[in-house]
């Protein structure tokens, strides 16, 4: 499937009539030069700026995974070299995928509330709030489809619930051949550690984001058929499995 | 060669999936055989394969963007350093990303930096980000000409922070000058790429400038004994 | 042997500098030499393949030049007149392979100067479809992987190569 040529994308946009891009450049430049959230930016007058562009421009856009793969792995390269350890780098892909999960989780909401092109303008948005998670199960369905489907074009492989009685509040994202370790090859001394770090990080961030206070962790769990198959270790706060307690008497879903 | 061409092969790599078709017919190889050689661009029919793997665009541009923002972070919005890091990693990416290139476009040695700015802008980018710059201002000795960026997929959701600063002194997207010394150099070129303008600082256009410094020479091989 | 003959004895890599980076055996059919013995023949043919590029003929307008825009081998237009080898586009190439009743050494060197040298069966065909192969691999699963230190050897990512080439 090839995407759209972007130019395309980029005038169907400026010809969409949103509320804020104004008939011509000069008037939007005014618009954008007043907008309060940047009083200090200079912009440009052909409204290069993200105020006139639509935020689902490149909901179809593609790149080239091969792009992907350096910028993860000099991301990679790059936290290796300020750590001691697997554990602390691991910690921080972490937290480099989390600040990613917040925004995503913003931009899945965004998308999910209007797919339809012509209820876009940011007033429309708001006055029609998405529907945030309040159960465990509705975000971990929303973290295994939506945001899987976003970011690696297909759902994970699997969503369990521990079985043990002293872990309640353990859950589990398989991804068979995470996308992330596609070219990747860990040294022997380092067998341990797993890259996709960065992407439990972003399960993190989406989990902050909706409210959910946890810890996820990702674990190589390969198999013969799936070598690089991952296991994220998704860990909910004493907080959230009480107030999921009192969702479950109030019948919340 | 005809810059038709080039934009051709780049858009026949980044579009179509055709993964089995071998292209080279076989024949005897001799001492000068070219029959693995890269060709020149104009005895260049088809790129040996025609097939990006491909990811969703939004998951490179935010990846990119938390790698400036976790730099901004590190080196305290010291942004001269974090565009000294960015094209440090653009250097890394670039002496590794030239492989990929030649193994998937095909393409063979350019016959001059014209040729080259050509494949960069029409084959390179148009692979790595989907977009193609324009090739435009060449100095008059050919050895420094100038990308436009229409569209620049790292930018996207981006704007700069306003601290009165970073307007002026971050280069946003200073990895792909990195990546352009580093390709090159590989494939024996010494060049020095700058932004001159972005539209994040404001300006009307996001403006590379690219300078030849030199060929770098084969190196003999060691004296033996 | 079938006249669709695969076989691919071994593949080595070697560096721009004429290390050894890589080597593995893939079918049998040829007799191991000591790590020592792989080692020198990486040297070896990396030097002899550099004779081989220099007693290649040139042209005197591809010679080097002091200035730096036309000092790259086969920059400049082609002359019009007395074309011979090399062609002025094309780098001047080296040893491209040698044969021997048994097998079939073929080398291929990127435009980075890495080589990649295959030993095959003499009547194997389509090596540089298989070389292609090779290379695109190295590019996803060796330049791609970030704990692969340039110019050294191949350690875990030359197992993925392995597989994917079966």
């Amino acid at each position: 499937m090839a995407a759209p040529p972007r130019h395309s994308t980029m005038l169907s946009i400026s010809n969409g009539g949103t509320q804020q891009s104004g008939p011509n450049d000069k008037q939007t430049q005014q618009q954008a030069q007043t907008l309060p959230q940047s009083p200090g930016l200079r912009v440009p007058s052909n409204r290069k700026t993200i105020y006139d562009r639509h935020l689902n421009r490149s909901r179809n856009a593609e790149l080239s995974r091969a792009s992907f793969a350096y910028l993860f792995g000099e991301m990679v390269t790059y936290a290796q070299r300020r750590v001691t350890g697997i554990q602390d780098l691991e910690k921080r892909l972490n937290e480099q995928g989390y600040p990613l999960g917040l925004r995503l989780l913003d931009l899945l909401f965004y998308r999910s509330t209007s797919t339809s092109s012509s209820a876009l303008s940011s007033s429309s948005t708001s006055s029609s709030p998405p529907n945030r998670p309040l159960r465990i199960i509705t975000l971990l369905h929303l973290i295994h489809g939506p945001l899987w489907r976003l970011l690696f074009g297909r759902s994970a492989d699997a969503l369990e619930h521990s079985v043990s009685p002293d872990t309640p509040n353990e859950y589990m994202i398989t991804d068979n051949d995470p996308l992330v370790n596609t070219y990747i090859s860990v040294p022997r001394e380092m067998s341990m550690l797993n890259c996709a770090a960065f992407v439990a990080g972003i399960i993190e961030g989406v989990c902050d984001g909706c409210g959910f206070e946890t810890k996820v962790s990702a674990h190589n769990q390969p198999t013969e058929m799936w070598p690089s198959r991952t296991v994220f270790l998704v860990r909910f706060g004493d907080s959230v499995m009480e107030r999921e307690k009192v969702l479950e008497r109030a019948g919340v879903k | 060669m005809s810059a038709n061409k080039t934009s051709r092969i780049g858009e026949e790599i980044w579009k179509s999936v055709n993964p089995q078709t071998p292209i080279i017919t076989e024949k005897p190889f001799s001492i000068y055989s070219t029959a693995f050689r890269p060709r020149t661009q104009a005895n260049q029919l088809f790129p040996r394969r025609t097939r990006v793997d491909k990811v969703n665009a939004e998951l490179v541009t935010l990846t990119y963007g938390t790698i400036v923002a976790q730099l901004c972070q590190d080196y305290d919005s010291d942004y001269q350093e974090v565009n000294k890091q960015l094209d440090k990693m653009g250097y890394n990416i670039g002496m590794r990303l030239i492989e990929d290139f030649l193994a998937k476009s095909g393409v063979g040695r350019c016959a001059n930096f014209r040729e080259t700015a050509d494949m960069i802008a029409k084959v390179g980018f148009k692979i790595f980000l989907n977009v193609t710059p324009t090739v435009t201002n060449w100095a008059s000795d050919n050895n420094q000409f100038s990308l436009i960026f229409e569209d620049n997929p790292l930018a996207d959701f981006v704007e700069l922070p306003d601290d009165g600063r970073a307007q002026d002194e971050l280069w946003f997207s200073n990895i792909l000058c990195g990546v352009l010394r580093g390709s090159l150099e590989m494939v024996q070129m010494q060049i020095e790429a700058h932004f001159v303008s972005d539209v994040l600082r404001g300006d009307e256009t996001t403006e590379m400038r690219v300078s030849l410094v030199r060929y770098i020479e084969d190196e003999m091989p060691p004296e033996e004994e | 042997m079938p006249s669709n003959n695969r076989t691919v004895f071994s593949l080595i890599i070697i560096n721009k500098a004429g290390g050894l980076i890589y080597q593995r055996e893939f079918q049998p059919g040829l007799r191991k030499l000591s790590t020592n013995d792989y080692l020198v023949l990486a040297g070896t043919f990396h030097g002899v393949h550099a004779i081989t590029r220099s007693i290649t003929p040139k042209l005197p307008i591809s010679q080097p030049t002091p200035s730096p825009a036309t000092s790259s081998p086969g920059t400049t237009t082609p002359a019009a007149s007395g074309y011979s080898y090399p062609n002025p586009g094309v780098p001047v190439t080296g040893l491209d392979y040698l044969e021997t009743d048994k097998f079939r050494l073929t080398c291929f060197q990127t435009l980075t100067g890495t080589k990649f040298l295959l030993f095959t069966d003499p009547m194997t065909g389509n090596v540089e479809t298989i070389v292609q192969k090779i290379y695109e691999l190295y590019a996803d699963y060796v330049m791609k992987n970030p704990f692969y230190q340039l110019e050294m050897p191949v350690r875990r990512a030359g197992s993925r190569i392995q597989d994917k080439q079966k």
